[in-house]
């Protein structure tokens, strides 16, 4: 149980909050996205898209580039390599998690 | 965390990422439409004469046009249903992707009924859906690049069993066909609807 409680205590906390995961997700299956589609895809709010961007960008884990496309400005946010990783690594903790709790479940 | 959770999380990661690089053109009920509308163009032909280019013409553009209009019909619905926008970045790209198909069935169309060889059309328009259904592979779900596999051979099939059977193929692909396809697909949307991840994440 401890090793089980070690692994989840080891989850990234930044993103271990659904709607940043969700972002990394996303952003995680392509190269990049615009502001707009991000917040589109998900079904978040500007507010909400815009805070939990800012905190993954703090972190490294996302850039945003901005950009004039003709006289609109455009957002366009992207994996980091730094942010991937941490998407990987949070990734096989959490098939850790299931694996263990498997075991577990056998025993 | 459990483990449950943790296996749940994973799902609804995966999903998301399926949902940011798939896009799916036909949806279940639309190919369910499109099938019954193929199959009954091929029946209409007990009654009509396929070799009249007016008849064929007019029977599988009509068909064509409601598949068309089904399809259009069903991607808005379920992009309202989801709260996603119709004209998508995914989106974009399926119609980009199926635009050179579309275009060389067009002019094929155009070639075979001008020199009133129609009736080898089938095989053709087959071969072009299912390089169609492959060029959106990137895209589609599974059960799309499979139909374009399975069209594209069907395709060179028709050809090769020649005018006399054209009516039949395009029954039994464009017609039993989607219909297979659309409950495929309607399944698919069931077992989606089941995991409801989408709203629960954001």
């Amino acid at each position: 149980m401890n090793a089980l409680k070690r692994l989840v205590e080891e989850l990234d906390p930044l993103l271990h909050e659904r709607g940043r995961l969700a972002i990394v997700s996303v952003l995680a299956a392509v190269e990049g996205l615009t502001f707009t589609e991000l917040r589109d895809t998900l079904g978040m709010t500007d507010g909400n898209l815009s805070v939990h961007l800012q905190k993954l960008e703090e972190k490294g884990y996302v850039a945003t580039t901005k950009q004039f496309v003709g006289r609109r400005p455009q957002t366009t946010c992207r994996l980091t390599r730094a942010g991937r990783q941490a998407f990987s690594r949070y990734l096989d903790h959490l098939e850790a998690i299931v694996q263990r709790g498997r075991g577990q479940a056998r025993a | 965390m459990d483990a449950r959770e943790a296996a749940r999380t994973l799902e609804v990661i995966r999903t998301l990422m399926e949902r940011t690089t798939q896009y799916q053109l036909l949806t279940a009920r639309a190919g369910l439409a499109a099938g019954s509308m193929a199959g009954a163009g091929a029946l209409a032909f007990l009654a009509l004469d396929p070799d009249n280019p007016w008849h064929f013409g007019g029977v599988w553009g009509a068909v064509f046009a409601g598949s068309l209009l089904a399809t259009c019909l069903g991607t808005v619905l379920r992009s309202r249903r989801r709260g996603e926008p119709v004209w998508s970045r995914q989106a974009r790209a399926v119609v980009l992707a199926l635009a050179p198909s579309l275009f060389a069935a067009f002019v094929l169309s155009i070639f075979f009924f001008a020199r009133g060889q129609h009736l080898w059309l089938p095989g053709v328009w087959m071969l072009c859906y299912g390089q169609g259904a492959l060029a959106t592979s990137a895209y589609a779900p599974a059960p799309i690049r499979r139909l374009g596999i399975v069209v594209l051979g069907l395709g060179g099939l028709t050809l090769w069993l020649g005018p006399a059977w054209s009516v039949v193929m395009m029954g039994l692909v464009f017609g039993l066909g989607h219909i297979a396809l659309g409950a495929a697909l309607l399944a698919a949307e069931r077992r989606e609807n089941a995991i409801r991840l989408h709203r629960s994440v954001a």
